[in-house]
């Protein structure tokens, strides 16, 4: 007879690869408390809350870095909020020729790999003579934050009842008037839940950053220089884990949005 | 009086489809209109052209007199009940009907209640805190109903406003929606694909084909007196006869059309045919007659001796009652 139990070695396999995937981010946390600081040690000889001090107040080459992160993360994530949606809304709304080759250009930066982005857009500031900033970062950032926003806002678009736009022209509303009164509160969780998502993808984004910060160092690239020196280690985990917080709550969040999001989506059937 | 809606020669092509090709229309005021015709005829983009979501590529369209052909949908006197209600989701019942009250800038307090008022005439008081996700299919069309009404449009289109709903409810919104609009004294135009809907509600109905109006008229007009085949087999419920059998029959060599209640059974005739089939209806008994290649239907009123299947039977019928008719 078959039998709707999973066999013990799926079982094993399973717990396994999750064991695999999940261990290390444990040993991330585990490090930033061991008492030794020039190798990674197992197990850790002993345990403090030393570090987290450190880096609060011994170590001022962490802040830089990290504003800069955050403010380019904040910049890219309002212009791929504006971006994205307006790409989305004309994708939904109009049908021309090219629609789904140009559909396809707007995907594009999310599946080329890091490298090829990071390299031509080097290559393009270089023969534009652009010197790199913050904005060339930005800019590299923006590529793959605006697929996220878009993605996000055209499959809700494709959820809400085409007629609502209409029934509410019908109504005597003014495009201005639909806009905020019918299409933003329909889009605004899937909007929110994009825009979490493209701030955490910046965030820590480092291949397109390596080739378009120049001098510059965000906290990702700070880590990575950080970890070659052999001196107070666990400093740097002990910012790994303000990067996950900074990261993982709002992909949380936005998953819970987009969730919620069919049940009011959903009643056009 | 003069015409709610006017179309004078309109068209509507899409390249090379013709939606709607040359149609002349006029709908008065106050009547309740129905366009019948299968998927594809070209009756919702008449309404679509009425609502202003479609512009004619040709020809002139006024609502009482005025031509609106420049005019977009958000400026016309006219309101729609779309065919899947398109409720505003994010929106409870109150705020979707007063919504056109509200982006026409009436107060809160003024148009909450000029909803709930709405919301009594179609029998939903009460349901105004509900969102349209909590609402069963057929008082989410009320709530369609009652927020295209609460802006006193001069025409109420209505886009195939029954085809969700099952059996019994259609025919109970039928009643409702004919007396809502005996009582307004509004003008209704409402699409149908479904013949008896359109027979029992509508004063006055257009029939379209193919982007043409087939035939414009009364559903006596209609159902007595088909003008094409087209509209006879549409109809579905007169015998359509074609030009020999008619003649057989004792007319000219025409298409006719003849209805069951008309047609008699006898023992011998010019025409006979077998009897295929039988049906109770309570009233009394439908008999379908296989004449060659024509399938007749009779009835035989309840009482009368109703003949076996695979009995062989001839045809009568009130000469009065033939109706002849183009091919087309």
């Amino acid at each position: 007879m078959h039998s709707d139990r999973p066999s013990l070695l799926l079982k094993i396999t399973a717990i396994g690869g999750l064991l695999f995937l999940h261990l290390p981010i444990l040993f991330i946390f585990l490090y930033a408390f061991t008492t030794e600081e020039r190798t990674y040690q197992f197990p850790p000889p002993g345990l403090t809350l030393k570090w987290f001090s450190v880096a609060w107040f011994d170590r001022p080459d962490i802040w830089p870095p990290l504003y800069l992160s955050l403010k380019v993360a904040a910049i890219a994530t309002v212009l791929a909020m504006i971006l994205g949606t307006l790409a989305a809304a004309a994708m939904s709304r109009a049908r021309f020729f090219g629609r789904d080759q140009l559909s396809l250009l707007i995907i594009l930066p999310i599946a080329l790999p890091g490298v090829i982005t990071g390299m031509s857009l080097r290559s393009a500031f270089g023969i534009m003579d652009i010197p790199f900033s913050t904005w060339t970062i930005v800019l590299g950032h923006a590529t793959f934050c605006i697929v996220i926003v878009y993605n996000n806002a055209v499959a809700r678009m494709r959820r809400l009842s085409g007629g609502i736009m209409e029934a509410s022209a019908d109504l005597g509303a003014n495009a201005f008037q639909t806009f905020r009164y019918v299409l933003l509160p329909n889009l605004g969780s899937a909007l929110l839940a994009g825009g979490m998502l493209a701030f955490a993808l910046s965030f820590d984004e480092v291949i397109v950053t390596t080739f378009t910060a120049g001098q510059q160092s965000t906290l990702p690239i700070w880590m990575l220089n950080e970890l070659v020196r052999p001196r107070q280690r666990p400093v740097t985990n002990v910012v790994a884990i303000v990067v996950f917080a900074a990261t993982f709550v709002p992909i949380l969040i936005a998953y819970y949005l987009t969730r919620g999001g069919s049940e009011t989506a959903g009643m056009g059937k | 009086m003069t015409a709610a809606v006017e179309f004078q020669n309109v068209s509507r092509h899409f390249g090379t489809v013709k939606a709607v090709d040359g149609v002349d229309l006029t709908i008065a005021e106050g009547s309740f209109f129905a366009m019948l015709g299968p998927s594809g005829s070209g009756k919702t983009t008449c309404l679509r052209l009425i609502s202003g979501f479609e512009k004619p590529t040709g020809g002139a369209i006024r609502i009482f007199g005025e031509d609106v052909s420049s005019v977009p949908p958000h400026l016309r006197n006219v309101n729609t009940v779309f065919q899947d209600y398109a409720l505003f989701p994010h929106m409870n019942v109150r705020d979707n009907v007063a919504y056109g009250l509200m982006v026409k800038g009436m107060g809160r307090a003024q148009r909450h209640a000029k909803a709930e008022e709405m919301l009594a005439l179609v029998k939903l008081d009460g349901y105004g805190d509900r969102k349209p996700a909590q609402l069963s299919g057929g008082q989410r069309q009320r709530v369609a109903l009652a927020r295209a009404l609460v802006n006193e449009p001069r025409v109420l289109l209505l886009d195939e406003p029954l085809g969700a709903l099952d059996l019994k409810l259609r025919e109970a919104m039928q009643d409702e929606l004919k007396a809502l609009q005996h009582k307004l004294g509004l003008t209704f135009v409402f699409v149908t694909h479904d013949q008896h809907e359109a027979l029992s509600m509508a004063d006055h109905l257009a029939v379209f084909n193919e982007g043409k109006i087939a035939q414009i008229g009364t559903p006596q007009d209609i159902y007595d007196r088909p003008a094409t085949r087209f509209v006879a087999d549409f109809v579905g419920s007169s015998n359509v006869l074609p030009p020999e059998l008619t003649r057989a029959l004792g007319g000219p060599a025409q298409w006719a059309s003849l209805r069951p209640e008309a047609t008699r059974l006898a023992t011998s005739g010019p025409v006979t045919g077998t009897v295929t089939a039988l049906r109770y209806l309570g009233s009394g008994t439908r008999v379908v007659i296989r004449a060659g290649e024509t399938e007749i239907a009779a009835l035989v009123p309840a009482g009368q001796p109703v003949p076996a299947e695979g009995a062989t039977t001839a045809i009568a019928f009130d000469p009065q009652a033939l109706h002849l008719m183009g091919a087309a």
